[in-house]
């Protein structure tokens, strides 16, 4: 969890840098989900932090375990801000946050979105900074995607990516989480590409052109 | 223009509003532009660990991750794996029994993934899970462990175009137990490359060893420790980008800028001020 949040750290900054990110001195909004995707977002939060973004986290649902509980307690020790209920609409956060990070859903979602998170997505929907998926725009079907849903800017794929990630029309595909071994790369047929030197995240592009899922 | 209200946010920790205050008043009171990054003790070192698992609540494996990385990649920024040309890129990695030696089995596992070939010298495992998940992620990779440590230096210096020295840490005290003293002895033969993890192996973590081993490259975790002043290598970086600001202040550390999204920062100048 700690690589994959912090390679989605670093694809956001290669894509959007801070220095560029001058709405209200570089804040973005972190949204974290009740499960792993949402304990990636809180590991983001904290890179993004140190990088100099100012982030803004929203974590309605905090799951009681001591995992989940340490990374939002490293976030507070780190000062990142969390906000006691979502903004009730999109240009709030489209006037105050630079970028929004999704991290709500993950490889675990199984439709439909349950009620809390409903308006969530509605908004996000609406909202006109880039959005930045972590490993699955949230609330789409893993393998198939949805037509209706999110349409984030940046995805980053985690690991490898998921046959939705066909379906993303965004400016941005990553790939991080560089920790497979080799043994079992081979054992899944992945083909990962290489990554570029030490670097923790490798651009993927071309990802439309095999529609075939 | 309609802006998210800022009283609507909770902030548990006060005095981060303060960060600019600490590098003012040094400013007025300093002749220097920027206030000297610094050095820590044992004690220090010690007790910023201890804070980073109790008050900041992280994880000894989580950190130890981004540690183990930071090694790895300030050491392939200073031996590029393209220009290692012993074996096919062949390193080892030397790990001693507490945490300086986790760092070192993390160090091996990203060196792998950067296109080295690690070979591990890990005499004494600690039983502990942490350690044990450690020693079997390396297993995963296919790194092989050596059952024991070549008698003689030109065998490293022939085999391997670094040795990465992740014995002993800030929690060292002298002297070295009689089961690592061959293998100190032999690395300080050794003619290929010695890159140490946080602090020279066997040197006193204030006040160093002139007689110890004498790495060519140093990485320094959290902050430099003291005896860094003697280090006479070439290359020292500082890793481990994880302190936050409000520790960061407490110790006064005033740690230099790292660079955009690197987890490492070369610091130069290091012997500078020799004054412990």
């Amino acid at each position: 969890m700690e690589l994959a949040g912090y390679s989605c750290a670093v694809a956001i900054a290669k894509c959007y840098p801070v220095e560029a990110m001058t709405k209200d001195n570089h804040a973005v909004l972190v949204c974290c989900g009740p499960g792993n995707n949402g304990g990636n977002g809180l590991v983001c939060a904290r890179h993004l932090k140190m990088f100099g973004y100012k982030p803004t986290i929203f974590y309605p649902k905090r799951p009681s375990k001591p995992l989940f509980d340490a990374l939002y307690q490293q976030c507070e020790g780190m000062d990142i801000p969390v906000l006691s209920f979502f903004p009730s609409e999109a240009h709030l956060i489209t006037d105050s946050y630079n970028f929004v990070v999704d991290a709500l859903f993950g490889i675990n979602f199984k439709g439909p979105v349950r009620p809390e998170f409903e308006p969530v997505i509605e908004t996000l929907k609406k909202v006109e900074s880039p959005i930045c998926s972590i490993d699955v725009p949230s609330g789409w079907d893993i393998e198939k995607g949805d037509a209706n849903g999110l349409q984030p800017e940046l995805l980053i794929s985690l690991t490898a990516p998921k046959l939705c990630a066909h379906l993303f029309k965004g400016k941005h595909h990553y790939l991080g989480g560089r920790f497979v071994p080799r043994t079992l790369e081979q054992k899944y047929e992945l083909n990962l590409p290489p990554y570029p030197g030490t670097d923790c995240v490798v651009e993927l592009k071309d990802t439309q052109e095999d529609g075939k899922a | 223009m309609d802006r998210i209200n800022v009283s609507r946010l909770s902030f548990r920790r006060k005095g981060s509003h303060k960060k600019d205050k600490h590098r003012q008043e040094h400013f007025e009171n300093s002749s220097e532009d920027i206030p000297r990054i610094k050095y820590i003790s044992q004690t220090e070192a010690q007790s910023i660990d201890q804070q980073l698992f109790t008050e900041y609540a992280f994880s000894v494996d989580q950190l130890m991750e981004l540690a183990g990385y930071s090694c790895a990649v300030a050491i392939a920024k200073c031996y590029p794996v393209e220009e290692m040309t012993k074996d096919n890129h062949a390193v080892l990695v030397c790990c001693g029994p507490g945490n300086n030696g986790g760092d070192g089995l993390v160090c091996s596992r990203h060196l792998k993934m950067f296109g080295y070939k690690p070979t591990i010298f890990y005499p004494k495992r600690p039983s502990k899970p942490l350690f044990e998940a450690l020693y079997q992620q390396c297993e995963g990779m296919g790194m092989p462990v050596l059952s024991f440590f070549p008698s003689e230096a030109h065998l490293i210096t022939d085999s391997y175009n670094f040795v990465v020295d992740a014995l002993f840490g800030i929690n060292f005290k002298a002297p070295v137990r009689p089961e690592f003293e061959p293998v100190m002895e032999t690395l300080k033969k050794v003619e290929s490359p010695i890159c140490s993890i946080d602090v020279p192996s066997g040197w006193d973590i204030e006040k160093g060893n002139a007689n110890g081993l004498q790495p060519e490259m140093l990485i320094s975790l959290t902050a430099p420790k003291l005896c860094a002043h003697l280090f006479k290598g070439k290359h020292h970086y500082l890793g481990g980008r994880f302190v936050p600001r409000t520790l960061e202040q407490k110790y006064e550390l005033n740690l230099p800028p790292y660079p955009g999204t690197d987890c490492v920062v070369e610091l130069k100048d290091s012997q500078d001020d020799g004054n412990a």
